[in-house]
């Protein structure tokens, strides 16, 4: 899949290693529009200020989580749309539920690899082209 | 059931002290059937004695303030992982960036290596999410401990800490668990599955 240089992602994470992580192996997918917030609170500003085609955002952050981050998304007309994939070590069958009834487009468990990013990418993005 | 008394609480000192007075009272009683009733007293007041004694123990020492330094040892190796991963991750940017520059296939090999790198450096997130849950339960039973501690001293009971009791923990909390072990864990096909299950 190729990207526009106008695709714009946001990753959000609490640890900065995870976020540079991300940015790199983006870059590498061919994602090089990305910005970064280091939780739901300062991502839900950015996001409320610029337009963004996808939302990457670990779960486990304070003083917002990734999951109140994502119910925010989703109650917001404007952001509801935008594909929101989660990427986070809590991997209890409680989270993916808590997740999917959220509203999450897909959920990928730390540690992951390089194309298990790109393919949640690619999934996400299909399902909202379609 | 709330048994009202005009008394103040004691401290568990105290009630060892009345106790120990209420025993010897009752020695100079001169009534038949008392041995049994001492007996039974006496040995409460000795798992109180020894109950205190243990938990006085607990009060760290001069050398001590154990959980205390554990935590910020613990607190430093978080720190330390993540200036690591930061030198590799810094290391494996630089090696992109010549890869970028070289003929196929070397560049290519090289750009596979390196994201082998960013993927492995993804430790010092899982790391440091179980370290930091393992310095919250020390930080959690350094304070049961310190409120078990107050029973040793010869104020009052000091109210507990926040981390003690339920103070209404939102549903939310319970699903902020961190990384699971791998007995536990889901794994990616699982939670695939699971997913395209929940529609």
């Amino acid at each position: 899949m190729n990207f526009d240089k106008n695709f714009r992602v946001i990753i959000i994470d609490d640890y900065t290693t995870m976020l540079r992580i991300l940015r790199n192996l983006l870059r590498q997918i061919g994602i090089e529009n990305v910005e970064d917030a280091t939780n739901g609170t300062d991502a839900l500003g950015k996001l409320r200020t610029l337009p963004f085609n996808l939302i990457i955002s670990d779960w486990n952050m304070q003083p917002m989580t990734g999951l109140d981050l994502l119910r925010e998304v989703r109650a917001d007309e404007k952001l509801k749309a935008t594909p929101f994939i989660m990427v986070t070590a809590e991997s209890k069958t409680d989270n993916v539920i808590a997740a999917k009834k959220a509203g999450v487009s897909n959920y990928i468990v730390k540690p992951f690899n390089a194309e298990t990013l790109r393919a949640k990418i690619e999934s996400v993005l299909a399902v909202k082209a379609a | 059931m709330n048994v009202k008394t005009s008394h103040p609480p004691l401290e568990l000192g105290q009630a060892h002290t009345y106790l120990e007075r209420v025993i010897v009272k009752l020695k100079t009683l001169d009534a038949r059937q008392k041995q049994p009733l001492v007996e039974i007293l006496q040995y409460i007041s000795d798992y109180i004695g020894r109950t205190r004694s243990e938990i006085c123990a607990l009060r760290p020492t001069k050398d001590g303030e154990k959980f205390s330094s554990s935590t910020d040892e613990l607190e430093e190796v978080v720190q330390e992982t993540a200036d690591a991963a930061g030198s590799i991750m810094t290391a494996a940017e630089a090696i992109e960036a010549i890869a970028l520059k070289l003929p196929q296939p070397t560049s290519d090999e090289l750009m596979a290596a390196v994201t082998k790198i960013y993927e492995a450096s993804a430790f010092q997130d899982i790391t440091g999410q179980r370290i930091t849950k393992v310095v919250r339960v020390i930080q959690n039973a350094e304070k049961r401990i310190e409120a078990l501690l107050c029973f040793c001293s010869d104020s009052e009971l000091k109210p507990c800490g926040s981390g003690c009791g339920n103070h209404g923990t939102p549903p939310d909390d319970t699903l902020l668990n961190g990384p699971q072990t791998q007995k536990t864990a889901n794994s990616q096909s699982d939670i695939d599955r699971m997913l395209a299950e929940l529609g």
